[in-house]
This record gives C-alpha cells, structure tokens and sequence, in this order.
C-alpha cells in the first residue's frame, strides 16, 4: 500500500522531475564540470583543473564587473524597495480611487523588458529624447545619459526601479493588510507619534515581506541583463558590463565556454552568498509570525 | 498625510508609470521628419502608418506570431505539468518529499546565465539549435516557481471533499481533476498570466538558441531592430507597441488575479 502510493506519488512527479533534473540540476553540473577545461567551441575541450579560476583571479575586467554589478545592486534595490513601502503605505489608505492606482503602477511588470529598453533609449536620446527635451525647457542642459559613463549605470537602473517598483508594492500591501488595526489603536493610545508606529509596528511586521521581497530582488538584480543589452550592450566603454552581460559576451560571442563557466560559477557563488546572508539576517529578527 | 497631498503624489507617480507607453503610442505614429520636428510628448497630427507599414514589411509580424505560438505551448505545459507536481507536493505523502521540495526551492536561485551556457551545449549536440524543440524544451515542464504557487494554493483547499471522494472510490486523478482543478481557477489564472506574460517576454534562450527566422521570436527581432541604421526610433518604437500591446489588454483583463497572485506568494 505504501508502495503504491509511493509510486503514484513518483509518476505525477515524473514530468517535472525530468525538466527540473535535465534543465536546471545537469546544467550546474555541467557548468561546474566545464569551468576546469580549456573549451573554445570549434576546438576539443582540453582538461586544465583550476586553470581557469587562476585565471579569474588576476582579470581586471571581471574584477571590474563585480564592481559594476555589485554598484548596480546598490543603485536599484534600496530606492526601489523605500519606493515600494511608500507607495504601499499611501495605497494601504482609504481614499476613493486607490484600487485603480494599485492596478496602474503594476502595469510596468509585464512590459517587456526588451522593448521597453528601446523605450527608455529613446528617452534618454541625448539630442531629442524626452528626458532631455524636458530639461532644456527649465533650463538645464541634460548629460549624455546612455553615452556618458558616469550616468549610463544610474539611467539601466531606473529602468528596473520604474520596472518593478509598482509590483513589490503589490507585495508590501499584503503584507500591511494583514497587520491588525488594534496595534496601532493601542500604540496611540499609549501616544505614540506615526512615526514611531512605522518604526515599531509596521516595520518589524513587515519583516517575512521584506524578506520575500529583497532575496528575490537581489537575486534579480544580479542577474540584469535584457535592458542592458539594449540599452548600452556593456557600454559606453565597459561602464556597465556586469558580469552576468560578461558571462553572455564570454560564452556567446567570444565562444570562450571553459573560462565563462568559471565565471558563471564565480556568479552563482556570488548569489548564493548573498541570499544566505539574507536568510541569517532575517531569521535572527523575525521574532513573531503574523500568519 | 492630507487626502489632496496623496492625490498629488499619487498621479505623478501614475504619469511617470504610463509616460514610456505613451511615448511608445505617439512616436510609432509619427514620420521620421516629424520625430525630430515635434516635442517627444506631442502627438503628431495626422498620425502616420508609416512605421507600422515599414515593420510589416521587415516580416516582424512572422516573428509575432512565432512568439504567440511558443506562449501557448508554454503556457498549456506549464499548466498541465505544474498542476501534477504540486498535486503531490501539497496532497501525498512519499518518501523524500521534503528535500525534493526544497531542491525545487533551491533551483529558483540559480542564475539564467548560468544554465544557459549548458543548455546550449547540450542542443548543439543533439542539434536541436534554431529548432523549435530546443526553443520549448527547458521551459515546457513547468517551472518550481509555478509549482510552488500551485502547492500553495492546493494547500489552502480542506481536505474533507477529498476524503469523501476516496471513501466513494476515486483515484487521485479523478480527485485532482473533479474537485481540485474547479476549486483552483484562480489560481491557475495566476499561473497562466505569469507563465505568458515570462514566455511572452523571454529574451535570453530565445536569442541564444533561436537566431534562425523559423524560431526567432519577437524579442530578439526587436532587439536586431536596434541594431538598424541610424537609430531608426519610429520602427523601434512601432515594434516595442506591437510586443507590449498585447500584454497591456492581458493585464487590463486580468489585474485582479495578478493582485490576488501576490497575495498566495506572499509567505503564507
């Protein structure tokens, strides 16, 4: 009996376990295995154990896409999660018309990511852009932006901040929704100000949330890359190749798959990390569970 | 804060939301003299058809349709696949449950870039590269992302029907296809739009695996367009409308389950 159960159990699971095990678990695997030989694609892999770490080591380049990316992490990820909380806090009130405006700002999380690059590139169009149209009529005299390596980094990131700032809300909502009223009830009559509610009831409340919400944002915006590719493909100079867009250029356009896979290993280990911390972090202060 | 003051805050925040599709709208209607005649935000008057005209006749309509074809097939996969797993994850005990699960969990970390280099050399090998197997392949027996909403949902569902049904005989089939499946629309709605609006957009594997005009989809015959002469806005920006049109009228006639997705997801 409870092998038959077993068995059933197995067979439903069979399609999904074959996809998750021949397209997610075989591929590290595989990327594992190949990042210890020296494999260009026309020629025969040769093995080369650590070589291709040494390698990674001493590289200027990737040591400056780490950079790049771990800057582009600390660009999108504080303004766009303050923007979510606020936009969720303004939304959590009972004013008329606020179910339209929640469903307005997740609009942006469907855009495609490609075409709305294009958009954006078309925005911040040095000479006729929208953006710079728009200063030049208050009088300001508007950078290069996608041309100009100091704002070719900041102009991708609010593209992901405008992206998804709207969709995290969504998540902050829910989370604000299932906060009972009579904390803040009783908080005020003990006189505390909203802003000391905020800090010592929403806050610390919304900390399963805000778990959520940074770990699979941080793991996103390591990961930028359709936006990028046609916003500045890397560029100008190598302003904004990030190492995930240093991976694609390494493995796709230079063929250089042994010495990509060492870095796409060195990504992983990367993202792994960072979440873990994460997980520490926000297991040592989510005390109580609201669910 | 003062009710006007929200409002305030509120509609400029909706106005930088919409402004890039509104840009997207004005610009594919105007020439190429009026795009540099006219303010960015000003609509052209007459509107032209000319970009529109220009990007039918680049094929970009074939690659449309190619991308509507791999969204259906993905979605319907997705749909099909997902809800098995999840029966068992949420509803059957067996032995290595929970480390599956938690493998599923697991996998929602490793970075795209990361399987791509493989997958790529595993369908140079077969030579399934610029096939529309190689295309679907990775994506059509569901995601753990999918999973884990749909085993979510499953377990929010009280068990009592169920029991009622087996003590009647019914097999686990008939169990998820009889009262589960009707009890779980809205969250296979969830599913659906996520999967298509993912599918819809995918850029990376679709560009790596499919550069050949039988497979190419819209997003990376979007992104040759850049690569045109000149930075021909009007057929960018024709193109972008054409992909981000039919998103916009899903999530118009969606959004709620989208808002109550975010609900399941979220934590519970």
């Amino acid at each position: 009996m409870r092998n038959r159960r077993n068995l059933t159990a197995y067979a439903f699971l069979l399609p999904s376990l074959f996809g998750v095990f021949a397209f997610l678990l075989l591929p590290v695997a595989i990327v594992a295995g190949v990042s210890l030989f020296h494999w260009e694609l026309l020629d025969s892999p040769t093995f080369t154990g650590l070589a291709n770490y040494r390698r990674l080591v001493h590289d200027g380049g990737v040591r400056h896409s780490l950079l790049v990316t771990v800057f582009y992490v600390l660009l999108t990820i504080p303004v766009q999660t303050i923007l979510a909380v606020v936009l969720a806090l303004l939304l959590n009130q009972r004013v008329r018309g606020v179910k339209f405006f929640r469903a307005l700002y997740v609009v942006p999380w469907m855009a495609t990511p490609i075409a709305m690059g294009l958009v954006w590139s078309w925005i911040f169009d040095p000479a006729n852009g929208a953006l710079n149209k728009f200063l030049s009529v208050v009088g300001i005299d508007g950078p290069a932006w996608l041309n100009d390596t100091t704002f070719a980094l900041p102009a991708v990131a609010a593209v992901q901040i405008w992206q998804y700032t709207g969709y995290n809300m969504l998540f902050f909502l829910a989370g604000l929704q299932g906060i009972p009223a009579e904390l803040y009830d009783a908080a005020a009559t003990d006189g505390a100000s909203p802003l000391r509610q905020f800090v010592h009831i929403t806050l610390p409340l919304l900390n399963p949330t805000m778990f959520f919400v940074l770990v699979t944002n941080v793991i996103g915006s390591f990961q930028v890359f359709d936006t990028l590719y046609v916003m500045t493909e890397g560029g100008p100079g190598d302003s904004t190749e990030v190492l995930n867009f240093r991976i694609f250029q390494t493995a796709f356009q230079q063929f250089d798959f042994g010495y990509a896979s060492a870095m796409a290993m060195l990504l992983f280990a990367l993202i792994l990390l960072i979440t873990l911390l994460q997980v520490r972090y926000f297991n040592r202060r989510t005390t109580y569970d609201i669910s | 804060m003062k009710k006007p003051a929200i409002y305030g805050v509120l509609s400029v925040g909706a106005f930088l939301t919409l402004f890039p599709y509104l840009l997207v709208v004005l610009t594919t209607f105007k020439t190429r003299s009026d795009l540099y005649s006219t303010k960015p935000w000003l609509p052209a008057v007459p509107p032209s058809l000319d970009s529109l005209h220009r990007l039918a006749d680049s094929g970009f309509l074939t690659y449309v349709g190619h991308t509507a074809l791999m969204t259906a097939v993905l979605t319907v996969g997705q749909l099909t696949f997902t809800t098995f797993a999840a029966y068992a994850f949420a509803r059957m005990e067996f032995r290595g449950r929970e480390v599956l699960f938690w493998c599923y969990l697991a996998t929602m970390m490793v970075p795209n870039v990361v399987t791509m280099i493989p997958l790529f050399l595993i369908m140079r090998q077969l030579h399934l590269v610029n096939t529309w197997f190689g295309l679907l392949a990775p994506y059509i027996l569901g995601t753990p992302y999918g999973i884990f909403l749909m085993r979510q949902f499953f377990r929010t569902i009280p068990t009592d029907l169920e029991d009622a049904a087996r003590i009647d005989g019914a097999g686990p089939l008939t169990v998820l296809w009889r009262i589960l499946l009707p009890l779980s629309r809205p969250a296979l709605g969830t599913l659906a739009i996520i999967t298509t609006v993912q599918s819809w957009n995918n850029f990376l594997w679709p560009l790596i695996i499919s550069s050949g005009d039988d497979t190419k989809v819209a997003t990376v015959a979007i992104a040759t367009l850049r690569q045109s002469i000149g930075g021909d806005y009007n057929l960018m920006m024709a193109g972008s409308l054409v992909a981000l049109f039919p998103m916009v009228v899903i999530f118009l006639s969606f959004q709620r389950f989208i808002v109550r997705s975010v609900v399941l997801t979220g934590l519970k």
